[in-house]
């Protein structure tokens, strides 16, 4: 292609160009304001200021006086990725089972699993919370978890991409004698890495920003996440927006960082869910 | 080899997190917050500025003066509707374990919470308590049929604040505002808002204490006998017909949430006057600039004449879990029970909780001016005024019914130009509704 | 067939039950048992955990058509579905298409900054918006200052704008995320069919419901039923954002639902527990629907 063709093509993509930029500005303004503020105090915020201010250290630091948030980041990582490895593991499991197992009878029994995500999380609070008590895993990891590790939408999506898993490996690793569930940890599990890491991604974001649940759960201060930490700042009479915000800046970053870390697999791995 | 090696790392760590927080987490962190050592007492509480310090000042009292190893576990929450919660969620599955021993609770809500979940709470009357000592007023929200079940710590006695030096502008005084009535208030009002651009009055629109506490004013409940009979109150719709002119004519700023009305309009200096529970005080405090400059007073009333309400406020109550109820009365009645100056002065100065104690009342710390309110000895004013507040009928339904009575309100200025009779309507609505809620 | 091969098809049948059992096991524990326990329950009525079976069985669920702020959440959340979802999902496909174009330069950077609001947390969110758009808030300043209005508007004060805000809200957060998965339905399509389309003198708009549209259906339909869900469900925006006001102009179902059995401090669990089985059913039908019309196999 000559250098004129490329400008032209390029001109041709200007009105592309002008609505991913506004996009951009949209997606990006309020995170914007949110990473500002949090260096700006309260009165500075509620009169409007966009620009960065000089109040960082002190919001810290009041933050810190007011809130344990290393604690309740270790939780929240700790909750977060027992639940993203073993909601991995179970879902891509049954994925695999549903996908590469099919006959009529596992058929139906997914579209009946698919029910589950139909119930609002309201009506089976109640029991479930009865259940996760009586059990004795209130303010435990796994009373965060265990409603979690298993969901239609993760399984669905583990079972798409395994369309894509080549019987033909499936074929010859029997024929080496690996028995079944050894052709799922040697030979599926690699190939799939990409969905594992978009699946990583989703369930990540979903165990780190849980609210309602965990607050049900985690009845000890000693449990806290990071939710529960910024809904605990914006409570009281009355509220310090600069700390407010720089704990939802805090709250914010392990989430963007997972999702700029796995950004390509990411991409990868829903391309995969939809062949 | 990438493939093998990538199989035995996922695997292994699989199977490691598969037991390590078996054994790691499902014993360090699950304990009983019951079953602390035999010194030690958890409680509940929701708000770092102001009653958990007062619970720290508690603590304080009870250690230097009875059990220098008694431990207080002051566990934060978020809200006082967490605080229901819990108690909701733990009556509903019937396993009370994860109550601490001791909660904080809404005045307004215990009555109801007693009907639903008897068996969340613990007798109080055997504690060494002198009831007589405490308003007739607050302690009608915790007791249930005679019986004590909570010990009060904050005062909710509603107090109207004014600023003097804009009063003054619009060509008012504090005596104009003592004892008026709402037709004068509405005056002072219109030329407040017209001489220097601010309200008079200040609410959340959302969750609109005006009416009850403008009814309480009266000596009125919007309940009788159990039953919604707001609708044909014709003191009620008054007021409700009043609060939405003054909306109208800019003497009442509604915001649309907490923050609006406290951040917004209060902090950020928008407002002449600010009627609500006392413990708005510190939020008002925070507009420094404008310290000296503020008065307290009692309420306006339809006739003329002081009004009394009360607002808010909390009680700490013994959960059915408590294993340990004769240390949880004991530290309960020799600190807030028995308005110990210790606690309350602490209290007092760290955390603006006001005393709903007689005794505690009478401190020395209680009768100082207070320099934001231009020297006015506020604290011994609302313990006064906290005394002539009138016992009206509670209900179980009475955030229930201040929704459907705010929603009335906020349909009432939507549609604007308020009569007897539309209010009338939009009332008769609102405890149809009511009505409807609580035959389920 | 021999006996031995026989004896290879059980066993690997066998795995395969083995494979999804888990997964099928914690969903029963998890969801359906609590759910049927959440049935039994919405036949029973009374205050807290004072319960006892209603009379008659139906109590409860003839309450529902009498209730009115019931109907009012009903026709919030079918009005969100029905203008919400269409915006949002061909903002996603725009937007997918977009970056798509195998010319564009930033696309990595572009596609960023289109997911971004997607990692944030629901409760940070709320917040952020809450004061953007308070009747102070800086939405009110910017347009202030461009002469725009002469009024702070009241935003989230007033029926009409409230619910406008909550779908900008939704429209804000869940774009970037359909928009990948689009973008993923796109790139498996093959470039060539799109140059070869060119060279026949399709326009773009033809292209895009020639081509695009037919070869993304699956996707479509999977992200229509995940909107379909996420939307009849809506809970946290209406709680954080406007608290279900002005006068329950913006409240959902499932907000409802909620304030039944907690909001309001009366838990009725078995009426809270009926109105659930009435928005689950009409989840399920309309994800039926969804499916049968999507589907591209007869």
């Amino acid at each position: 292609m000559t250098k004129r063709n490329k400008s032209m093509v390029q001109r041709r993509l200007i009105p592309s160009y002008i609505f991913l930029i506004i996009w951009s500005f949209i997606s990006v303004f309020p995170l914007f304001w949110m990473i500002t503020a949090a260096t700006n105090n309260t009165v500075d915020i509620s009169r409007g200021r966009i620009w960065f201010g000089t109040a960082a250290a002190e919001n810290f630091q009041k933050l810190l006086a007011a809130q344990p948030l290393w604690k309740s980041m270790g939780n929240s990582f700790i909750y977060s990725i027992a639940q993203t490895i073993l909601c991995l593991l179970i879902c891509s499991l049954a994925g695999f089972g549903f996908e590469l197992y099919a006959d009529k009878a596992k058929d139906r029994l997914f579209a009946f699993l698919l029910l589950a995500m139909m119930i609002p999380g309201v009506a089976t609070m109640i029991p479930l919370f009865t259940m996760i008590s009586k059990m004795g895993m209130l303010n435990s990891v796994w009373g965060f978890i265990l409603p979690q590790i298993a969901t239609p939408f993760m399984i669905m999506m583990f079972r798409q991409n395994s369309r894509n898993f080549p019987a033909a490996i499936m074929e010859a690793a029997r024929i080496d004698g690996q028995s079944e569930v050894g052709i799922f940890f040697r030979q599926y599990m690699p190939i799939m890495r990409s969905t594992y890491a978009a699946a990583a991604v989703i369930t990540f974001m979903n165990a780190w920003n849980a609210y309602l649940w965990p607050k049900v759960v985690m009845t000890d201060n000693k449990a806290q996440t990071m939710p529960m930490l910024i809904a605990n700042l914006a409570a009281g009479y009355t509220i310090d927006y600069g700390v407010l915000m720089m704990g939802v800046l805090f709250c914010s970053i392990p989430t963007m960082l997972v999702f700029f870390i796995l950004q390509k697999q990411f991409a990868e791995g829903i391309t995969g869910s939809v062949k | 080899m990438k493939r093998k090696l990538f199989a035995v790392l996922t695997a292994g760590i699989m199977a490691a997190s598969l037991l390590a927080p078996m054994t790691a987490f499902a014993e360090a962190e699950g304990a009983d917050v019951a079953s602390e050592d035999e010194n030690t007492l958890s409680v509940y509480a929701w708000d770092a500025n102001f009653n958990i310090p007062a619970l720290e000042a508690a603590e304080k009292d009870y250690q230097e003066n009875v059990n220098p190893d008694f431990k207080l576990n002051i566990i934060t929450q978020s809200g006082s509707s967490d605080v229901e919660n819990a108690v909701t969620l733990a009556g509903q599955s019937g396993d009370y374990s994860n109550l601490p021993d001791i909660v904080l609770f809404q005045d307004h809500y215990f009555q109801q919470f007693y009907v639903s979940y008897p068996e969340a709470w613990q007798d109080l009357s055997a504690a060494d308590i002198d009831w007589s000592d405490f308003g007739a007023e607050k302690l009608s929200f915790s007791t249930y049929e005679d019986v004590h079940y909570g010990v009060p710590v904050d005062n909710g006695t509603a107090i109207m604040a004014y600023r003097t030096d804009l009063l003054e502008e619009a060509g008012y005084s504090m005596d104009d505002m003592r004892g008026c009535t709402w037709d004068k208030f509405i005056e002072v009002g219109k030329a407040v808002y017209e001489k220097t651009g601010k309200y008079l009055l200040c609410m959340d629109g959302s969750g609109n204490d005006l009416p009850y506490m403008m009814l309480q004013a009266e000596g009125e409940s919007q309940f009788t006998d159990g039953e919604p009979t707001f609708a044909s109150n014709e003191k009620y719709i008054q007021i409700i017909k009043d609060i939405v002119i003054m909306v109208e004519n800019n003497i009442l700023y509604l915001g649309n949430n907490w923050s609006e009305y406290t951040d917004q309009a209060i902090v950020g200096d928008m407002v002449a006057g600010v009627l609500n529970g006392n413990w708005i005080i510190p939020t008002m405090e925070q507009a420094a600039e404008n310290s000296g400059k503020w008065e307290i007073t009692s309420l306006p009333t339809l006739e003329g004449g002081a009004g009394f309400a009360s607002n808010g406020g909390s009680s700490l109550y013994i959960t059915g879990n408590c294993t340990k109820p004769e240390l949880a009365a004991d530290f309960l009645a020799k600190t807030f029970g028995a308005g110990s100056t210790a606690t309350y002065d602490a209290a007092l100065l760290n955390g603006g909780v006001i005393t709903c104690s007689a005794k505690a009342g009478a401190s020395e710390v209680y009768q100082e001016g207070i320099d934001f309110f231009n020297g006015q000895p506020i604290y011994s004013d609302i313990v006064a005024m906290g005394a002539n507040v009138p016992v009206v009928e509670q209900s179980d339904y009475h955030y229930a019914c201040r929704n459907y009575v705010g929603t009335a309100i906020q349909n009432l200025i939507q549609a604007g130009e308020p009569t007897d009779e539309s209010v009338q309507a939009a009332l008769q609505d609102a405890q149809d509704q009511l009505a409807f809620e609580m035959a389920g | 067939m021999s006996k031995k091969g026989k004896g290879v098809r059980a066993k690997e049948r066998r795995a395969g039950w083995f494979f999804l059992m888990p997964a099928t096991i914690m969903i029963c524990i998890m969801s359906f048992w609590p759910m049927i326990q959440a049935f039994i329950t919405s036949f029973k009525s009374g205050k807290g955990a004072q319960l006892s079976w209603a009379d008659p069985w139906n109590f409860n669920y003839s309450r529902i058509l009498q209730d009115k702020i019931f109907i009012t959440s009903l026709k919030n959340t079918f009005l969100y579905l029905i203008i919400e979802v269409p915006i949002m999902l061909i903002l996603a496909i725009l937007l997918a298409q977009i970056l798509n174009n195998k010319d564009l330069r930033f696309k990595g950077l572009f596609r960023t900054m289109v997911f971004l609001p997607c990692a944030t947390s629901l409760v940070s969110y709320a917040l952020i918006f809450r004061s953007l758009f308070a009747t102070q808030g800086l939405i009110n300043q910017v347009l202030l200052n461009l002469h725009i209005i002469s009024e702070n508007i009241n935003w989230l004060g007033t029926a009409g704008t409230a619910k406008a805000i909550i779908i900008i809200a939704l429209i804000w957060r869940w774009t970037g995320y359909n928009m990948v998965f689009y973008l993923a339905g796109l790139q498996n399509i093959d470039y060539q069919v799109y140059e070869a389309a060119k060279i026949d003198g399709a326009s773009s708009w033809k292209t895009f419901w020639g081509i695009t549209v037919p070869l993304l259906k699956p996707v479509i339909v999977m992200t229509f039923i995940m909107s379909i869900n996420g939307t009849l469900q809506l809970f946290d925006e209406s709680v954080n954002l406007t608290n279900g006001g002005p006068a329950n102009a913006t409240i959902t179902m499932s907000h409802y639902v909620y304030n039944m059995a907690f909001g309001q401090g009366v838990g009725h669990f078995g009426y809270s527990s009926a109105m659930s089985f009435v928005i689950f059913i009409m989840v399920a039908i309309l994800a039926w629907i969804n499916m049968k019309v999507g589907d591209t196999r007869d």
